[in-house]
Parts: C-alpha cells; structure tokens; sequence
C-alpha cells in the first residue's frame, strides 16, 4: 500500500516539483493511470481521486474519463468501492445542477449546459444505461445509492431517451420497482424520487409499473410512514400515485378493481373533536391534497365515462363519499383544502343519480339540522366568503345538477310551494333568488348560474320556472321570475351581473316556446336587447361579451318563436333586427362569442378555471349551447337563404350560383393541391437535410465539448511544449547511454582479451592449478556482463520505441522534427531505468 | 368482495387473433366486429369460482403487432398464466407459435401456466389450422388447448377457468410459492397464509360472483 500511495505522489509531484500541477495535468494523469494500471488497488486509489476532483474539474474528467470510467464499471465489476467511485464521478460530471465550485468560475454560463451535454455523450451507447440498471441489483450501498442516483441525474437530462431505454430493457422497471422495498430508507425515497420522474406523462411506463405492484408498494410505505400524518414520504408516494393514474384509463381500471380505493378512506379520518388547529400542518395538508388529486382523476369529467361511473360507486361504497362530506361540515378545515374537498366530492357526485340522491340527504350538523346544500349555498351567495370556496360550491352545485332532472325539480319546486311561507327556514330557490337581486355581482352572476343549471335538459323545469312569482316589493303586486330577470339585466351596470342573467336568460329561452313568449312579453326587453347589440361602448375586452350573448338571447327568440307572443313573431323580429342593428353587425357580435379568450377559457372543463372574481364571466354548459345554436341562428337570420316564396327562377339562380362557387372551388382546391405537392417535396428536402445537419450538429458538439475541455486544461498547447521537452530529455539520456555503451565496450573488449590470455594461460599447466579460480571468476563475470547488456539493449529498444511515438505525436501536432535523429538513435544501448519509465 | 385468491394473466398472441375480444367477451360479455388495434396494454378484471372460492382474475391484454414486443415482455415475469392465441383462420397466426413460447418461455417464471387458444372457431368455412394441428402443439409442449369463439362466445369462460383450475391445482400440490408476488398470485386480504386452509369444504360468502 505504502509503494501505492508513494506511487500516486510521483505522479501527482509531476516532473517539474517547483511548479504545482494544473487540474487538468492532474486528472489527464489520474486517468492514464486508472486506464493502465494493472492492479485494482491503484485503479481504485486513481478512481477516488478522480471523485474527488470532478466537481472542481467536472469539464476534465467528464472530457478525458467518460470512456475509462465506463471500462471501470464493465470491468470491475466485482469491487463494490471502485463501482461506487466511478458511479459518484460520473454523477458529478452529469449532474444538471452548478456545484458551489463552480458557482463563482467565469466559465458559470458554459456550465450551464455540460452536464446535458455529457449526458447526451453517455447515452451515445444505450448499453451503458443498461450497466448503470444492473448495478440496482447490487445490494451493498456503496453501489446501488449511486447508482439510483445517477440513473436520476440521466433521467432529468433527457427524460424521454431515457424512459424509452427503460422501457425496452428486460426488467428494468422490475429492477427499480424491488429498491422500494429496501429497508434503508435513503435507497426507498430516492428510489420513490426516481420512479415519479420516470412515470412523467408515458402510459406504458405507467402500466409497467403498475403491474409490478406499485400499488400495493406504495400503500405498504404510506401506512408504515403514518398515513396522512406520515411525512414528505407519503406525499411522494401519492404523487406517484397521481402520476400512474392520471390521464390512464388502464390503470384507474386496476386500480378500482385492486380494490385500493378503500385504501384511501383512512387518509380521510378527521382530526378528533376539539383538537386545535395544530393538526392541521402544512405537510398534512399538502398530503391530503394528494389525496383529493388522486380521487379526482377517477372521477374526472375527462375520463371515459364508464371509469368514472365505477369508480364513483366505489368512492361511495368505500366511504370516501362519507368522509368527504364530514370534512364539508367540519369547523376549522383551511380554506384550500376545503374547497379541493369540496370540488372532489363534486366530481364524486357528477352525474352518478345514486351519489347525488346521498348528497341532497347530507345533513349539517347544526341545530336545528339543515342540509348541507342550502349551508354551502348560503356561503356562495356570502360576499365575504373567500372567492376560490363561492367558486367551489357552484360547482358543486351544478355537478349536484348534472343530469338529474329530480333534484332540478326539487330546487324549482321551493321556489313554487308556498309552503316556505310558513316555515322561516330559508329554501334553495330562496338563497339563489336573493342572489340574483344583490349588489354583488359575483353574487348575481353566481346564483343566476347556478339557476341556469336547473334547467340544462329539462324542458319541464323550464316551464314551471316561469310559474314563480317573486314580491321584492311588498307594495307591488308579485311579478313573474322571468320579468324580474329581464328588469335587473336591464339595471344592472355592471359586465358580471349583466352576463349572469343572459346566460340564465339564454338557458331558459331555448327550446322553450312558452319562456320566448313570457320573455317578448316583458316590455323594453326585445328594444333594449336590441340596443345593446348595436351599442359599441366599452373599452374593456370583457364587455364585448355582453352585445355578443344579446344578441345570442335574440337569435334564440328567433329560433325558437312560435308566433305565438302578440307583438314579435319571427319575421317581426327579423325585420327589427335589419332595421335597427343591421344582420351584418349582428352576425358579427355573435361571432365574437366564440372568439373570445373567456369563451376557450370556459368551454375546456366544467369546473370555473377563473382565478379572480372578475375572470369569471362564461360558463361551461352555456358555452355548449352557444356552440349547438350558434350556427342555427346565424342560418336563420340570414337572408340568402332560399324561402318558402322563393319562385323556380330564384333557384335557378341559386342552382347556378352554387355551381360557380362549386367550379370556383375546384380549382382552388386543384391549385392547393399542386402547391401542396411542391410544399410535400420541399419538405422531404428539407427534411433530409434538416437530419444531415442535425447529425453534424451533434457530431460538432460533441467535439465542441472535448475541445472546450482540452482548451480549458491548455492542454492542448502544453502537450506539444511538454513533448519537445520530454525528446530532448530523451535525446540527452541517449547521448548518456553512448558513452556508457562504449565505455562498456571498451570493457568488453579488455575482458575478451583477458579471457583469452586467461584460455592462454590455463593451456600452461604450471600455472593452471593457480589460474583456474580466477578464470571462473572472470568467466561467470562476462556471463553477467553479457546478461546485463542483453537487459540494457532491450530497454533501449523500447525506449527507442517510445521515442518514434513521441515523435509522431509532435508530428500530429504540427512540431517539425529533423529526421536524421532517427537513425542516431538507431544506435544502442540505454543505462538504469528511471522511475518514470513505468509511468509513461 | 374479498377474493381468496387472485392471479395474474397475460393474454399474448399476433395482431388481429382476437386477443381484446376474448377479453371484452369474458369482462363485458360483448363483442367488438372492428379491429381495434391494442396500443400497449390494455388491464382488465373479473371475480370467477372454482371450488366454491373466490378468485379474482386480473388480465393483462397485450399487444400483438411487433413494434410493441420489447414493451409487452415486462409482463411475462409477474403472470402466473398465459393465453396464448393463435386464429384458426390464419395459417400465420398458428406458425408464430414457437417464436411467442420460446419468449414466454424465456422471461416467465418457469411455473407459468400456458393455455394454447385457437380462436374465430365461428369462421368454420375459412379454417385453415385443423384442431387436431392445435392439439398436438400443446401436446408436445405441455400447453392446455382450447378453440374458442370471442365472437359466440363459445368455450371464452371456459379457456379462462381452465386457467385458474391449473393455477389452483399447482398451489394446492406447493408447486406455486404464494408469498412470491413475482409469481403472479396473491391471497385475499382476509386470507393470511397462516388461515389460508384449501379444504373445498368452507364456503364462500353468500351472493354468487359476478364481474365486479
Ligand atoms: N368471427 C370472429 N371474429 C373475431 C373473433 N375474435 C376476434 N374477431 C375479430 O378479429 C379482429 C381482431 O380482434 P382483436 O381482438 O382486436 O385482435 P387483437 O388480438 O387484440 O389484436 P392486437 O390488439 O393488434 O394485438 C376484430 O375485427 C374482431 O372483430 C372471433 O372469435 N370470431
Ligand atoms: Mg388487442
């Protein structure tokens, strides 16, 4: 060991000692040396030292060690440390973060990129992902951590290059899914880390996982961890939850028939009665939010339907439903979550009759009990309540609604039974009705929503709305709900409440005869609808809303107009339209509905997205019947379109007109064909070259990082300096070696003729007997002075050897080199080997 | 409802043989005429008995086209059977053979319970692998045959039982390690190894299954 370590101070003690070796020196060494060594311990001791320098020097070892750090890990196998080493260093190369040494170099802004760039270098062999997942199956920590750990670092740099290796890799998935079961808790969070990066947005993956027990793994953790009281661990754990689930139909399927949504309900317990705000800490809270995403993307809206049906059975039959709606009723729930509870339990309830029966029977624990309903519409229509929570309830409201015509029925119907009268607790129909008449227009604007939604799909509730009647004014005789709406649009001032009413005008009146004749009979309606389709006021983007919805109100009296009603029938109406606004301009306010950043913004998810009070101006389901009668009505108020009383000749006419347009657009289409033909073309070039130039992009980048690496050590220049100094030192020993060589000839020589005056001698037998010792002595010296010289030739050949190499290589680097050296040093022989020898 | 035991399965097989439609046939009791090419992997589940125990029947729907081989062989390891289905009106179909076992072969657990389906036994006029070529396949490799129609239905619920009956019979001789979840079986949550007796005289709760 000792030999060892001495060894790695001549090598890091360099052959100038005055000068301290640069980084790049030093690790262009330690690479050599991890790279030719024969004996592990010395690999290992260079490895090491590599580790240590390839954050300082990450650009060095990642350019000059890639290729010898990944002979390590094919090769040395067997020695847990040295894996480790190497795994570590290629870690630090790689890494996406700047590491603090780094933070302050000049070089900061190239660094930015080099760990992505050595990442895409690694990942030029595929095998080498495939080594990094074998050494998982190393139980000794010293490689399986860093090997996690660097498979993380390759999977934040090229995510979809790296998913795609896992995928086709035998069991790599199954490799990763066995590190959540170890018992070191370091190896199961990390690895806990590494599976929700890798599951990010890639269903076969997802599925993979999945099948290999993910969710019985990750329940194992969440109840060993605590639950919902459990750490940063559990929150992973339904992140990736979440990520094996959303978007994933299969999965959701398994994950609802592996029955482990009963295996939420305990995350749902609340804390006990009388416990203080303490238990519910941000880290609870952020888990239980997990919670609530992972239920929601059962129940999404977005999912096929029969998925969510079956999962909204399972919620109920699991308790989760139950659970959800305590956590409603209770006191002290922080706002956000309550309002996530509350959207969940929303989607829980959507369109699932059973679920939402159950959640008109939801009792509030208060005395007297009232249902849970009417308390969360009381906070919708409460303008001190927090804007994200009223959102909350009138989406739960209209989930509650949605395709269930009894519990429509049943909010109509307070609003119809005088039997409130008597009873001074306040109804549904009530709060919604005081809704429409306050000075909030949030207020205003929630509550005619949530009225609207009484009566999506329901001719019948449309009708018997039009039966209430409302005394705002105990000195007035009653007037009908439809009047009243009609009158404080008209009053209204504000965009909000004004956009409120029309959607619950626009709802109410289509498909609905009779609600078209109550409504034309309100007077000043049609003329100030009218009105306000031509006004052009407003600077506000949002007001352009409103001509646009009045003049959807008035399509749809057009539309759906039965003649019945005494002053505006159909034609009536067309013609004040002409008159007044122009079918032009009106057409055109109607398009701009559609056109809208509110309208795509609205038309994405039943639930409102609006972040603050005055976003929310559209809603989903009227944004559908927008789009189901928008055409309808442009067809209808437009004037080229043939009529009854139309003659022959007219059709004629159209006939012809029709055949133009037809050849007209024939041509055009031939013509765009043509020019889709050339653009087909010039793309495949374009294509071809674009992949040429990519490669030699990537081939240029490549280079581009060795080059930086090489320029940034000077390496480049010191070679060819420390070459030329490495020959003459050369040229020098060699010159040394002569002389030694003819001296030792010279020897020879004398100890030849020595020998054969010996031979001389020993033929004279007197002086023989004496002589003959001394003749061994002399032979078995020649004997090793000939061995000797056989040694030295040797080295010098080799030496001689190395030379030619040295000189080729100042060559490639553009030295000129006088050739007549060459045969100088042609001539033998070398004296002692210096140290260095072994190291060059 | 608690199950006694539950199994994985794979169903593997080329493109177009019926594989999803077998599936839909035995989850849904439906029949699906389009070709609706599997993408990957498709998971379905249904509760089945045999003696008078619960089994729940988890079943992996592979794809059979070739670009999605690499990705479908993850599932071969953690199944504890396989139904492997070749069309009877496709000659193709049945000579593939070979290449899906040896590769089931190769990345399953050696335990692994292969059932050999010749499906589309509807489609008698354009039958191209006699039964008799099916039989003696399994019949020389060890595999339990069946022909089975996704389209009438004919011998569906059957090719799935079968399955579970061998798995069942192999737990019982030990030949399965229960405790291994790699090996694709797991006991039901009220079924701890340690009360977990096989004896077909206990009985089963109450309502008779049905595909939940
Ligand atoms: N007549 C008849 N047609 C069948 C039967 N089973 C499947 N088919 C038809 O065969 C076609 C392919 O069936 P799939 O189940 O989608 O095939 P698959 O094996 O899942 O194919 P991949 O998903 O591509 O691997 C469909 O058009 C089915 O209607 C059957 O038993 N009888
Ligand atoms: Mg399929």
């Amino acid at each position: 060991m000792e030999y060892f370590k001495s060894g790695l101070k001549t090598v890091l003690g360099s052959q100038d000692p005055d000068q301290q070796p640069s980084g790049a020196e030093t690790v262009e060494r330690l690479v050599e040396r991890v790279q030719s060594s024969t004996l592990l311990d010395d690999r290992r001791d260079a490895c090491r030292a590599l580790k240590a320098l390839s954050r300082k020097y990450r650009v060095e070892v990642g350019a000059q060690g890639m290729d010898v750090l990944r002979f390590i890990l094919e090769t040395d196998k067997a020695d847990c440390e040295i894996i480790g080493y190497a795994l570590d260093t290629l870690c630090n190369v790689m890494s996406p973060n700047l590491f603090d040494e780094e933070e302050n170099s000049e070089e900061q802004q190239a660094l930015l990129h080099i760990g992505e760039q050595f990442t895409e270098m690694f990942l030029k062999r595929q095998e080498n992902v495939t080594l990094v997942l074998s050494f998982l199956e190393e139980y000794d920590f010293k490689v399986r951590w860093p090997a996690l750990k660097l498979l993380a670092v390759l999977l934040s740099n090229r995510l979809r290059d790296i998913q795609e290796i896992i995928l086709v890799s035998p069991m790599g998935v199954s490799k990763l899914m066995d590190l959540l079961g170890d018992s070191r808790e370091v190896i199961r969070n990390d690895t806990l880390l590494l599976l929700i990066q890798l599951t990010k947005s890639n269903a076969n993956i997802q599925k993979i996982v999945a099948f290999e027990n993910a969710f019985d793994r990750l329940f194992d953790v969440i109840v060993e961890e605590g639950c919902a009281d459990g750490g940063i661990v559990v929150e992973d754990c339904f992140i990736l939850m979440l990520n094996l689930l959303k978007n994933n139909s299969s999965n959701q399927n398994f994950f609802k028939e592996g029955s482990y949504i009963q295996k939420l309900c305990p995350m749902f317990a609340l804390p006990p009665e009388g416990s203080d705000e303490t238990c519910w800490g941000p880290q609870k809270v952020a888990i239980l939010l997990c919670v609530l995403q992972v239920v929601r993307c059962l129940v999404s809206p977005a999912n096929p339907g029969q998925v969510t049906l079956s999962c909204q059975k399972s919620l109920y039959s699991s308790g989760i439903f139950q659970a959800l709606s305590s956590i409603l009723m209770a006191s002290g729930v922080p706002v956000n979550f309550l309002t996530e509870a509350i959207c969940t339990l929303s989607e829980v309830v959507r369109g699932n009759q059973h679920n939402q029966q159950h959640f008109a029977n939801v009792m509030a624990p208060i005395n007297p009990p009232r249902e849970a309903i009417i308390i969360l519409l009381m906070s919708m229509v409460n303008e001190k309540q927090s804007f994200i929570l009223r959102c909350s309830v009138l989406y739960c409201f209209q989930c509650y609604l949605f395709k269930n015509e009894v519990g429509q029925a049943q909010v109509v119907q307070t609003l119809l039974s005088p039997s409130y009268e008597d009873s001074n607790l306040v109804t549904c129909g009530q709060l919604l009705c005081s809704g429409l008449y306050s000075h909030d227009s949030l207020s205003n604007w929630l509550s005619a929503v949530a009225l609207s939604h009484t009566l999506i799909e329901n001719p019948a509730q449309r009708e018997n709305l039009l039966r209430v009647l409302l005394s705002p004014d105990p000195n007035y005789r009653p007037v009908t709900l439809i009047h009243q709406v009609a009158l404080l649009f008209q009053q209204s001032s504000k965009v909000q409440s004004k956009l409120g009413f029309l959607i619950l005008l626009a709802t109410w009146l289509s498909h609905c005869h009779l609600a078209v004749k109550h409504f034309l009979e309100v007077p000043t309606a049609i003329p100030y609808l009218a009105a306000q389709v031509g006004s052009t006021i407003g600077e506000d983007d949002n007001e352009e809303l409103v001509p646009g919805l009045c003049a959807f109100v008035m399509g749809i009296c057009i539309l759906f107009n039965d003649g019945s009603a005494s002053s505006y029938n159909k034609e009536a109406l067309l013609h004040l339209l002409s008159n007044r606004v122009g079918l032009e301009v009106f057409s055109a306010k109607l398009c701009e509905v559609s056109r809208h950043e509110q309208y795509s913004r609205a038309s994405k998810k039943p639930q409102p997205t609006a972040t603050k009070p005055d976003e929310l101006l559209l809603d989903y389901e009227f944004c559908k019947l927008f789009k189901a009668l928008e055409s309808m009505i442009i067809k209808a108020v437009n004037p080229k379109e043939p009529t009854n009383s139309s003659t022959e000749i007219v059709e004629n006419g159209l006939v012809s007109e029709y055949k133009d347009v037809i050849r007209e657009q024939d041509k055009k289409i031939a013509e765009l064909q043509s020019r889709c033909d050339v653009l087909e073309r010039e793309k495949g070039e374009l294509k071809n070259s674009l992949e040429q130039l990519s490669s030699t992009m990537s081939r240029i980048s490549d280079e581009n990082t060795l080059l930086k690496a090489q320029l940034h050590s000077g390496s480049l220049q010191d070679n060819n300096h420390n070459l030329a100094i490495q020959v003459d030192g050369w040229r020098a020993e060699c010159a040394r070696k002569d002389t030694t060589i003819q001296s030792l000839e010279a020897e020879l020589q004398r100890l030849h003729f020595n020998a054969i005056e010996t031979k001389n001698l020993s033929s004279d037998p007197p002086a023989s007997r004496e002589s003959q010792p001394h003749s061994a002595d002399l032979q078995s010296e020649v004997d090793r002075l000939t061995n000797d010289m056989d040694n030295l030739m040797d080295l010098l050949a080799d030496q001689d050897r190395k030379l030619t190499l040295y000189k080729e290589l100042l060559k490639a680097h553009g030295e000129r080199i006088d050739d007549d050296d060459d045969t100088e040093l042609d001539s033998p022989p070398p004296s002692q080997q210096s140290p260095e020898h072994n190291i060059v | 409802m608690s199950y006694a035991y539950l199994f994985k399965y794979i169903i593997i097989g080329d493109t177009g043989v019926g594989k999803s439609c077998l599936l839909l046939q035995f989850t849904d009791k439906r029949f699906q005429p389009v070709h609706d090419l599997t993408i990957g992997v498709e998971f379905g589940a249904r509760m089945i008995t045999i003696d008078s125990k619960y089994i729940k029947l988890q079943i992996w729907d592979t794809a059979g086209q070739e670009a999605f081989r690499s990705i479908t062989r993850s599932y071969y390891r953690g199944a504890a059977g396989a139904l492997l289905v070749y069309d009877i009106t496709r000659r193709e179909t049945f000579n593939h053979l070979t290449t899906w076992l040896d590769d089931a072969r190769q990345h399953s657990n050696s335990n692994m319970v292969i059932m050999l389906i010749g499906n589309k036994s509807d489609l008698e006029s354009r039958r191209e692998v006699k039964k008799e070529e099916g039989e003696a396949f399994a019949r020389e490799h060890g595999l339990i045959f069946m022909e089975t129609s996704a389209k009438t239905a004919a011998n569906v619920e059957e090719a799935f039982i079968n399955t579970a009956k061998e798995i069942y019979e192999k737990i019982q001789e030990g030949v399965f390690d229960i405790n291994n979840e790699a090996n694709g079986i797991k006991i039901g949550p009220q079924h701890s190894p340690s009360n977990s007796n096989l004896s077909p005289g206990s009985k089963p709760p109450s309502q008779p299954s049905g595909c939940c």
